[in-house]
């Protein structure tokens, strides 16, 4: 099978994306810190956001609003997944708020935010 | 009039001013929290039955919010397996939130009670969002506020295990969401709408123009609704989760969260993707494969635990993956099985774990070894307990067996029949580690003598119990009415 190079640079935004993606993913496996886990949900989202934004975007497209000056075959970008993307910005925040609130929780149970250690003193009793 | 061509809206968003409401008397009335959340979840029940009714009519009911008409708007669609889990999960919250009442106190510390209230109310909403919605977008919105809500539920407790349980079920469960986000992303990238149905029929005309991208946006599906509804290899959060949360958001998780994941995902396999991507993704046969590893492992896993909900949690994973089987065997049995098994499956666990609960409410026992003499101290909780092991193994006359039953038909079907004796095991599994406590409660002596008496716990503790035992036998003895309501919903998914 052929890959075709130039398409992946014409597209450079979802590939970008993608790896920012992944490397979210990567974070959330990886680290042990409970802080840098739900820092790895964020860049997974981000990489998200950035994908439905390149989505919508056209090279050189407007904002979409109508303006009667504006030359008939005038380009607009597609609207939607911008306006999807805030609800997604919503949701992804308050998914962090709610697991900044249990951190704090834990911390304040085993004074640390290291999960091994926190595995460790519970299995200990 | 307006009720009745608004009923899908009305029913989800009454029970989300329910839940605000519920935060106001947190502060101000904490003890009306219980009894206003019954009326509530009540009128939910009752706008259910209505929609069943409608739906049984031959009626699908479709709402627009807005009035938008689908390419651009949001839709909601009821079909049977929409309505039936509606009632299901009305039905059920009814009869958890009756059991609230006196379980909450002893199990939640009383300040957070009345917020135990508003999550109960917010995941429910969120939960009948999701099975009613027709809208991608719009499924991952009420999955995250399901995820949430759930979450919430886990961490009432306040305890060092269930802070814990709860911030591993949000992590995995946000990770899911995102893979559910993406694989939103893919499919407006190449079909161009968020609507379901025409999703549908838009990747019916693309779907050999993008092979990769259709391999890449079912695998992400899998991914993400599965680490959320515990199958198999994802299902590391579960037992955890489910084990250290009171005793009523057990059965909810248990019984409920993870099956509206599972409606979510028959949906798209069957009504988005179609049969043929399904198969020829080869996705159907890892769900076999993964399916049939859940139900041994989950089983051996069950097999061990010494902790009382540990083991209902891990056969939660067992039994989760023989809806997954049934539906990946791809045939009408199978599907019907795996509908079935949503429901009877729901009251199985429901009833387990509300029986455990009241186990530890009366004598504070939680292992698995301390049932000597329970059959006597309680006799209502043990018999129910009973009736639900008995149709966890597939006894005939019990609703599980019905499962075994459509599941072995369904194997046949598919020319499989190995799937037969995975049944069979896992049924001898099952016995091996229910049966016992059954037979300890009952027969084993302890050093004095029992004397049989009257449960020592609220009426309004054993009366969901005994009624959701009575729905397993209801389901095991009279399964035609569902059969035949569920019949369309199974003749729609192969189309």
């Amino acid at each position: 099978m052929k890959i075709d190079f130039s398409i992946l640079l014409l597209n450079y935004p979802y590939f970008v994306s993608v790896i920012i993606f992944c490397l979210g993913c990567l974070c959330i496996l990886t680290q042990h810190n409970l802080l840098k886990k739900v820092i790895g949900i964020n860049i997974m989202q981000s990489g998200i956001f950035l994908f439905y934004i390149a989505l919508g975007n056209i090279k050189g497209g407007i904002a979409p609003i109508f303006d009667p000056a504006m030359p008939e075959a005038a380009i607009y970008i597609n609207p939607l997944t911008s306006t999807l993307i805030l609800t997604g910005i919503v949701v992804g925040f308050s998914v962090t708020a709610f697991a900044l609130a249990l951190i704090v929780k834990l911390h304040q149970f085993y004074g640390t935010i290291h999960a091994p250690h926190i595995i460790r003193m519970r299995s200990l009793g | 009039m307006y009720l009745w061509e608004n009923m899908p809206f009305i029913l989800i968003i009454g029970s989300l001013v329910g839940a605000f409401i519920m935060a106001m008397f947190a502060r101000w009335k904490r003890d009306w929290c219980p009894y206003l959340t019954i009326i509530s979840v009540g009128f939910s029940f009752i706008l259910s039955c209505i929609l069943v009714y409608r739906v049984a009519g031959g009626e699908i009911i479709h709402y627009y919010a807005g009035g938008w008409r689908p390419p651009w708007g949001i839709e909601m669609m009821i079909d049977e397996l929409g309505a039936m889990m509606l009632l299901l999960l009305s039905g059920s919250f009814l009869l958890i939130s009756i059991y609230c009442i006196y379980a909450i106190p002893r199990e939640i510390p009383p300040s957070v009670s009345g917020w135990y209230y508003t999550c109960f109310l917010l995941t429910l909403s969120s939960m009948m969002g999701m099975v009613a919605t027709n809208d991608f977008f719009n499924l991952f919105v009420m999955v995250e506020v399901t995820g949430i809500g759930a979450c919430a539920l886990v961490a009432a407790k306040g305890e060092k295990l269930s802070t814990e349980a709860a911030l591993r079920y949000l992590i995995l469960s946000s990770t899911g969401a995102a893979f559910l986000l993406f694989a939103i992303a893919f499919a407006y990238q190449i079909t161009g709408n968020l609507n379901m149905t025409y999703v549908a029929a838009e990747m019916a005309k693309v779907k050999d123009q993008f092979p990769v991208i259709i391999w890449v946006m079912i695998s992400f599906f899998t991914i993400g609704l599965g680490l959320k509804a515990a199958l198999f290899p994802l299902h590391i959060w579960l037992p955890d989760a489910h084990s250290s949360a009171p005793s009523p958001s057990s059965a909810i998780l248990s019984g409920l969260v993870v099956k509206v994941y599972i409606v979510s995902i028959m949906r798209v396999y069957f009504l988005v993707f179609g049969f043929d991507v399904f198969t020829g993704t080869y996705m159907r046969y890892l769900i076999l494969v993964m399916a049939s590893a859940a139900i041994l492992f989950g089983s051996f896993f069950a097999f061990v635990q010494v902790n009382l909900k540990r083991r209902l949690a891990y056969s939660t994973v067992a039994q989760i993956g023989y809806i997954f089987l049934g539906f990946g065997l791809g045939t009408a049995w199978g599907i019907m099985a795996a509908m079935l098994h949503i429901i009877i499956h729901a009251f199985m666990k429901v009833c387990l774990f509300l029986s455990a609960g009241a186990i530890y409410y009366q004598t504070g026992r939680k292992k698995v070894t301390e049932f000597t003499g329970l059959g006597y101290q309680m006799p209502v909780t043990m018999v129910a307990f009973t009736i639900a092991s008995l149709s966890m193994i597939g006894i005939p006359l019990f609703g599980g067996f019905i499962t075994k039953y459509g599941i072995a038909l369904g194997s046949l079907e598919a020319n499989n029949p190995y799937f037969i004796a995975l049944i069979v095991l896992s049924g001898l599994l099952n016995a091996s580690y229910y049966l016992p406590l059954v037979w300890q409660a009952y027969f084993v002596s302890g050093p004095k003598k029992f004397k049989l008496e009257m449960d020592a716990i609220p009426f309004s503790m054993l009366l969901p119990i005994m009624i959701t035992a009575a729905g397993v036998i209801y389901m095991g003895i009279f399964p035609n009415g569902p059969l035949s309501f569920l019949g369309k919903a199974v003749a729609r998914f192969l189309l």
